[in-house]
């Protein structure tokens, strides 16, 4: 071999170095990152990014999964709203005042007169009513793909008369009227004395149906209504969305209410919250979850929010409670499980302290009710068997006829593989194993497959979350317990709590219809229908150039109250 | 395995995972000594040079000590280091992510556990995947692939179209897909489901393979004679033709098996590989990383130590493969 | 020529059928509905189930869902009442996001295709010159270098790659120089990198196994070719080392390189599930990974369609490009296997 060969290899190898290690400093070279001073003062200006996974929709005929639901808070503003600091309460939105009749049957609801949509238009009656319509009816059609495309959340709608037999009246909604442009009169089919909390939902707000038929006006062309919504919100779409990338927004200068302080928000999509946080480390984004395992890190680097909803610089990790609970099922049909006495040693037997502290490190806390502390009434303690303790469940195991778990069949744990939920099985196996049961894991391969299962009843123990609508008990004793509920995968059949349900939704008086759902909560709750294990807290970070951020144990944030400092 | 074999799949006909490329080694100087020490068997040779190539020397030793460790591990990990799946709610916080010690050699991962023992026995799902995997297909590919070469005909064209839609099937899709249609019974707590659908998925390059060794094979005078002398086809392929067709599946084999155990640890990222169970020892290297992942920036070694385990492990496969194929003087060719 | 072309084509018909089929197959015993998945566990009301379901055509059996999927796939329409058009393939529309899949597709491709030139321009430099290095330099140290980090680099599970470069360049770095040097580790686009730096640990991550393979490739292929007579007679007219390794030796070491490159690029255009899910890379590997968690059976569909079309049209330029390298096949009379 001769040194010619060589030459010949020596430059390409150094060009190919030269070309990777000139490829890599410049890829290494990010923009020089703004230094923050700490003002306290309201700043002018600014766009803040905030994580986002790829919502199913953000037209708010299909605002239901967290991630759109976000974006149309910022876009719309339905009825009423969430209080930001305290989602019990309610304040006036698009309606300035609001009444409702002695039987809780009819309301109606008084239009902000100074409320305009984004394009300059102003809302009217009218269009919640088209918005409405367009909800409830099984036929709407999808103007961008001419297909049959139905909302899913006419759900919230059920209580107003004249949804359950839409297809038979086609002049629509019978409950609703528009008394005059700016007055909506909305009549149930049964009292509900808390239906002012049902209408806050981000998914009932008014669209304009000129633009939802034709198309909105983008640089000379239409775009789907579905793309680049407009709404009545503090802020409105700058340019179409940009799907599984980015969804941008701009302050509205309709908007009724205060202006927000920030020029824009982006709102940048991810897959993943991991992947997410490593972008938010790396200045990538000013608000994102923190990932499972990085809770405590990310504790010690950015310091505890003080409420756990507000961030402000130094104190930017936000560890509020949601609204939301995460929960065993229990198959009632199955004998073993029908033994109430069995079902008080399977809550008992867990340590849900342990689930939240190794798992999730703080970032979730143990149920101790079905209903979160985030609600009004929300009653310590109140489900009696939602603690742990060892000795208690062996002696229900033992009166249950199972001393040391001798006699009892093996019981299996479902759950969907794919959603992060085999360590929290695994720590349950471990609990129920010590009190002497035999327990297996049975996972599911995914989402679809484990739901099929529960819809045919074909599990013994399962797992699912409830995250609230509405920030009240009845959001969780009605669709969780009642008979004839479609999340009754649990088989509780009772038919007195139904008819206590109906009660308590008459009664108008704000003091005798909490005690009436507190008293409720805590009857189901000695029934252990369901296992509470934990409630979900924000794992949320927001940087520190952003200042008086507020994100609700509703899982929205007021993004036209927070700045960024220059 | 994932997006990244696909291109040798395409290549060489499929693999049940990574496979090296057509490498020819220029003849060493074992020829002379071959001739020096007179009669030897073909294997009897292979064994010779497989012997004297260091790398596979190395990588056959590190596999018989990964099997030798899983098959004693009951009578010493569970002692010293823990049962892998054990899990004790009331002091997994404490215990949870503690360094590398005498107690731990890897530390202790997530849910307290004891990431030596899950390793040790994680190699023992592993292994089992890889092996049955390959076994399933070999088994599959040497029957079809026989068939479609010894018989031609009919018979080779259905086989061959029906491996060339196996092949198109975008890999890991079709097994996402035939994973969530098991029953899920039957998949609980087992290898099974992860073990058929990796093996099935692998068969049609065995029978390539197989089938192209038959087609150059069949042409040979000593088939003709066996023919002449009355044998009848399963005794033809059976004593004459398998025998000479058996080094190149020998040699893909060996390397598959790494293919698989990669793809075994692809699934479990995906949500759909073996799962653990404290009342068994039954842990797999993919499920350990899918788990620790949330984990990673804060205690890097929970995906560390089992990642090393399968890059070793797989390592190992391949630097085999490749001393097998030096050694039985095979060409990989399709 | 063009009877080879329309001979792989007649080929790749019962292929394509049979991938279909057996897709629209498995679609009839996998448990889940996408219409009570879109709905999650919140109520819906019997008349929107019914309506949903009927708009996708899933109340239809499977074999009339598979024509019409069929007839769908198919770039020539025709009716009495407006004649023959030519509106091309229409995938349908999305269950789970409602908007027309070919929009879908025509979002995540571009990211794909950019990622797999990325990945393939990686293998071609890294690849190609690191196995004329092993070969030139034969038995050398660099060649046993070469040798085992190939080795290494085809073991390494692929995601746990993606996630270890993630922690180092993103994390690991970013701590190390107090925030100077460090690399986007997830996503395709934002402030504070320029778009391409993106792409840099992805393509990494997705040419790794590839760019090993081919090392190898180039090396044993110019050891092969290095043996033959004609290289011989070269090195014997006095021609410069380089000479022949750049004049003679090349040329036909190259051939099963560039073949395989080809393959690999038809392969990394039909998406790459794990390396976009670990760096959140907005392609059609992960959008088809999600469709499956979703049950959006026009995604899955449309996606394989997609897929194999790619795959075939790549291989047939290989095949084709091939005959060009190498005067001594003529596609025309080359028998299959």
């Amino acid at each position: 071999m001769s040194t010619p060969r060589f030459r010949s290899v020596i430059v390409l190898a150094a060009v190919m170095v030269l070309a990777v290690g000139v490829l890599g400093a410049v890829g290494c070279m990010p923009k020089a990152a703004t230094t923050s001073s700490s003002s306290s003062t309201p700043v002018k200006g600014g766009t803040l990014s905030y994580y986002i996974g790829e919502p199913a929709a953000i037209d708010p005929y299909n605002a239901q999964e967290t991630e759109g639901v976000q974006v149309v808070h910022q876009l719309f503003r339905s009825l009423t709203d969430f209080d930001d600091y305290d989602a019990t309460k309610l304040v006036p939105a698009a309606a300035s005042t609001w009444t409702v009749n002695a039987d809780a049957t009819v309301w109606t609801f008084h239009l902000n007169p100074a409320d305009k949509f984004s394009d300059g238009n102003t809302v009217t009656a009218q269009d919640f009513i088209y918005a409405w319509n367009r909800i409830a009816n099984p036929n709407t059609v999808n103007t961008a793909t001419k297909k049959a495309d139905p909302s899913q959340i006419s759900y919230h709608l059920a209580f107003v008369r004249g949804t359950d037999d839409y297809g038979n009246a086609p002049k629509g909604i019978s409950g609703l009227k528009a008394l005059d442009a700016n007055t909506l009169q909305v009549t149930l089919k049964a009292p509900f004395a808390e239906f002012d909390y049902v209408v806050a939902h981000p998914g009932l707000a008014p669209v304009e149906k000129s633009l939802v038929e034709g198309g909105v006006d983008y640089n000379g062309s239409k775009v789907a209504f579905g793309e680049m919504p407009v709404g009545n919100g503090p802020f409105k779409m700058s340019q179409p969305w940009k799907h599984n990338q980015y969804i941008k927004v701009v302050a509205s200068d309709t908007y009724y209410g205060a202006k927000p302080y920030l020029a824009g928000v982006n709102f940048m999509e991810y897959k993943d919250p991991d992947t997410a946080y490593l972008a938010f480390q790396s200045g990538a984004l000013d608000f994102s979850q923190i990932g499972t395992g990085k809770i405590k890190d990310a504790e010690s680097k950015y310091g505890d929010s003080a409420d756990g909803y507000t961030s402000n610089p130094g104190k930017q990790v936000l560890l509020g409670a949601e609204n939301s609970v995460y929960y065993l099922l229990i198959n009632n049909k199955i004998s073993v499980l029908n033994n109430l006495k069995f079902r008080e040693a399977l809550s008992l037997a867990i340590n849900r302290q342990a689930i939240c502290d190794t798992i999730f490190q703080g970032s979730r806390q143990p149920a101790d009710n079905i209903v979160p502390p985030g609600i009004a009434g929300y009653q310590p303690g109140a489900w009696q068997y939602a603690k742990y303790d060892v000795a208690a469940a062996e002696k229900a195991l033992a009166d249950a006829g199972y001393p040391g778990g001798k006699g009892a069949p093996q019981i299996t744990l479902a759950y969907n593989a794919d959603g992060g939920h085999q360590p929290i099985m695994e720590l349950v196996q471990a609990d129920l194993t010590k009190i002497g049961l035999k327990v297996k894991l049975n996972p599911f391969a995914d989402f679809p497959t484990y739901l099929k299962a529960l819809t045919a009843k074909n599990f013994m123990v399962g797992r699912l979350g409830w995250v609230a609508d509405y920030p009240i008990i009845d959001d969780f004793m009605n669709p969780l317990f009642r008979t004839t509920s479609s999340n009754n995968y649990f088989v509780f059949p009772n038919k007195t709590f139904d008819a206590e349900i109906d009660a308590a939704r008459k009664m108008t008086d704000p003091t005798q219809r909490l005690a009436a759902y507190q008293a409720l909560d805590k009857q189901i709750g000695d029934q252990v229908p369901v296992i509470p294990l934990m409630f979900y807290k924000h794992h949320h970070v927001v940087s520190s150039r952003v200042h008086n951020f507020i994100f609700s144990s509703m899982y929205l944030a007021d993004l036209s109250k927070c700045w960024i400092s220059k | 395995m994932s997006d990244d074999i696909r291109a040798s799949e395409v290549l060489q006909g499929g693999v049940v995972g990574p496979q090296a490329p057509p490498e020819q080694e220029p003849p060493t100087e074992n020829l002379a000594r071959r001739e020096l020490a007179g009669t030897r068997t073909l294997w009897g040779d292979a064994w010779y040079r497989l012997r004297r190539n260091k790398m596979a020397l190395a990588a056959l030793t590190w596999i018989v000590i990964l099997v030798a460790v899983t098959l004693t591990a009951d009578l010493w990990v569970p002692q010293h280091f823990g049962m892998p799946n054990a899990i004790n709610t009331a002091t997994a916080e404490a215990n949870q992510f503690l360094g590398p010690s005498l107690g731990h050699p890897f530390g202790t991962n997530q849910l307290g556990q004891d990431m030596f023992s899950q390793v040790v026995y994680g190699a023992r799902v592993s292994l089992s995947v890889g092996f049955l995997a390959v076994a399933i297909a070999v088994v599959v590919g040497l029957l079809l692939g026989a068939i479609s070469g010894f018989y031609g005909g009919l018979a080779d064209t259905l086989i061959m179209r029906v491996a060339d839609v196996f092949l198109a099937f975008p890999y890991i899709i079709f097994a996402l897909l035939v994973l969530s249609v098991l029953p899920r019974d039957f998949v609980t707590g087992s290898i099974l489901p992860t073990v058929l659908t990796i093996g099935v998925l692998g068969w049609p390059s065995i029978a390539r393979v197989l089938r192209s060794s038959i087609l150059s094979v069949k042409q040979n005078d000593y088939v003709d004679a066996g023919r002449a002398l009355g044998a009848n086809d399963g005794r033809l392929i059976m004593r004459h033709i398998l025998p000479n067709a058996i080094a190149p599946i020998l040699v893909y084999a060996t390397m598959s098996v790494g293919g698989a155990i990669l793809t075994e640890a692809a699934l479990s990222v995906l949500g759909l590989g073996i799962l653990p169970n404290n009342l068994s020892t039954m842990i797999s290297w993919g499920q350990m990383i899918a788990q620790g992942q949330p984990y990673l920036t804060s205690s890097p070694g929970v995906v560390l130590w089992p990642g090393l385990a399968i890059v070793t492990t797989v390592l190992a496969f391949t630097l085999l493969g490749d001393g097998v194929r030096d050694a039985l003087d095979v060409k990989m060719k399709d | 020529m063009g009877r080879y072309i329309a001979r792989r084509i007649a080929q790749f018909i019962p292929v394509f059928l049979g991938v279909t089929l057996i897709l629209f197959f498995i679609t009839t015993v996998l448990p889940g509905d996408p219409v009570a998945v879109r709905a999650g566990t919140k109520p819906l009301s019997p008349a929107v189930y019914k309506s949903l379901r009927h708009a996708y055509g899933l109340d239809k059996p499977w074999y009339v869902q598979y024509v019409d999927y069929l007839g769908s796939l198919s770039p020539v329409r025709y009716s009495p009442k407006s004649g023959l058009r030519f509106p091309g393939p229409d995938l349908g529309v999305s269950i789970s996001y409602g908007r027309p899949v070919i929009a879908m597709f025509e979002e995540t491709f571009p990211y794909t295709a950019e990622l797999a030139f990325a990945a393939i321009a990686v293998e071609i430099v890294i690849g190609i010159g690191v196995g004329i290095v092993a070969a030139v330099k034969q038995f050398s140290i660099w060649d046993t270098f070469a040798t085992l980090s190939t080795s290494i680099l085809v073991a390494l599970p692929v995601f746990w790659l993606g996630v270890m470069l993630q922690y180092l360049f993103g994390i690991l770095l970013q701590q190390w120089t107090g925030g100077i040097f460090y690399l986007p580790i997830a996503g395709a686009s934002g402030p504070p990198f320029a778009d391409w730096q993106y792409l840099i640990l992805p393509a990494v991550t997705l040419a790794s196994v590839s760019t090993a393979y081919a090392a190898r490739i180039m090396r044993s292929q110019l050891l092969e070719v290095g043996g033959q007579d004609y290289v011989r007679t070269a090195q014997a007219k006095g021609l410069s080392p380089s000479a022949v390794l750049w004049g003679h030796e090349m040329k036909n070491a190259l051939i099963p390189v560039v073949t395989f490159i080809g393959l690999d690029l038809g392969a990394m255009l039909s998406g790459a599930i794990l390396t976009e899910t670990v760096f959140n890379w907005p392609g059609i590997g992960n959008m088809i990974y999600q469709a499956i968690g979703r049950r959006d059976y026009p995604v899955i569909f449309g996606g394989v369609s997609l897929i194999l079309f790619i795959v075939l049209v790549v291989n047939l330029l290989v095949d084709i490009s091939y005959a060009f390298l190498d005067p001594r096949i003529r596609l025309g009379s080359k028998v299959e296997g």
